[in-house]
């Protein structure tokens, strides 16, 4: 054994190095107090890193983050999804509201426009229980008119009768 | 009161009698006993998981966390060993869990050296003309020192630093890792052996 510890000697001496290693001046006159008001206060670390309270209040995100932190791949294939969904979410938006902002086509019926109009086909349509609206999509985007205005009517009014 | 104890690097352990009573007294809340047993051994746990961390401020968080877990954990201390060995135990946990997490994000962060560092003897004769690299100053001999130290296993570097650096004894050591003296024997010559090897440069 002392040989031993003769063998290590030159190590031990640079061991002794470490002793030198002091905190920065005047950092002990503060620790007990900080221990104590910590212990008073109740509440956890005072300097407890976001990650550590987070991890003690929702420990599944903290599992969440802790996996992107070990594999970075993760994290920016997530950040990857998040960016497309947003794109799509401001592609889809600013469709549907140049869509609303577009007023219908004015312009003179033509006669398949006309002939589907025609009140055959509307009865038709309107024999079909249960659907009410169009599938146009353009159609059902618009503003609902009102029942009072006056419009020009294209197609004779049906009986709402069959409805009931 | 019994007389206090003097450790090998020249600390002194507090008389048990008066440690007793003051781990009695914090047991039934009492802060004022509290502040003064964190008072006697805030250097020596700070020291010992700062030495196993390489950062201040990984150091400062894990000892006042240490400190306060002992204090809610007082009730459950049956006085079956020490104090000082009981509060040395919650340390050397919560640092080697923390290791553990933090594996991959060990990020240095270390102490000057005192201004004694370059009057050390044994620091004097290192660095001398027999040494292989004589223009190596301490900061940088800190630094690899401290880079070795981190290349080792928890359990060894623990070892190292209880023994090498904090002058604790081999049987304390043992009841502080919960480990006979023969696995803290041969974990010393290993980590020194391992020490050495990284140090080839450094040490002659």
């Amino acid at each position: 054994m002392i040989e031993n510890e003769n063998n290590f000697e030159s190590v031990r001496r640079l061991l002794a190095l470490k002793r030198h290693e002091v905190p920065p001046p005047g950092y002990f006159n503060h620790f007990s107090r900080n221990v104590i008001q910590r212990i008073r206060a109740g509440q956890p670390a005072q300097s407890e890193s976001f990650f550590d309270a987070l991890n003690a209040q929702t420990p599944w995100l903290g599992k969440v983050l802790n996996l992107f932190n070990a594999k970075p791949v993760f994290a920016s294939s997530f950040a990857g999804a998040l960016c497309v969904l947003l794109f799509l979410a401001v592609v889809n938006g600013e469709r549907a509201d140049l869509i609303a902002q577009t007023p219908l086509p004015v312009s003179a019926p033509t006669s398949a426009s006309l002939a589907a109009l025609s009140p055959t086909a509307l009865a038709s349509s309107a024999n079909q229980p249960g659907i009410v609206s169009s599938t146009n999509p353009v159609l059902s985007l618009q503003p609902f008119a009102s029942p009072f205005a006056q419009q020009p009517a294209l197609a004779q009014p049906v009986s709402l009768t069959s409805y009931r | 009161m019994s007389a206090p104890v003097t450790r090998t690097d020249g600390s002194e352990t507090p008389a048990p009698v008066e440690e007793e009573a003051l781990v009695r007294k914090a047991r039934h809340g009492d802060l004022e006993a509290y502040d003064e047993l964190v008072r006697r051994y805030q250097e020596r746990i700070y020291g010992t998981i700062y030495h196993m961390t390489a950062n201040h401020e990984d150091a400062n968080d894990l000892a006042q966390e240490s400190f306060i877990k002992a204090f809610q954990a007082l009730k459950s201390f049956k006085g079956g060993s020490s104090f000082y060995t009981w509060l040395y135990r919650i340390a050397v946990n919560k640092t080697i869990n923390f290791l553990k997490q933090r594996k991959n994000r060990i990020q240095m962060s270390l102490n000057d050296l005192d201004f004694n560092a370059e009057h050390d003897p044994d620091l004097v004769a290192l660095i001398s003309e027999k040494t292989p690299h004589r223009d190596v100053n301490l900061s940088e001999l800190q630094e690899k020192l401290n880079e070795a130290l981190l290349k080792l296993s928890e359990p060894h570097r623990l070892v190292v630093v209880l023994h090498d650096v904090q002058g604790m004894a081999h049987d304390e050591i043992a009841k502080v890792m919960d480990c006979n003296i023969g696995t803290v024997r041969s974990r010393l010559f290993y980590a020194r052996q391992q020490l050495q090897a990284l140090l080839s440069d450094y040490v002659k």
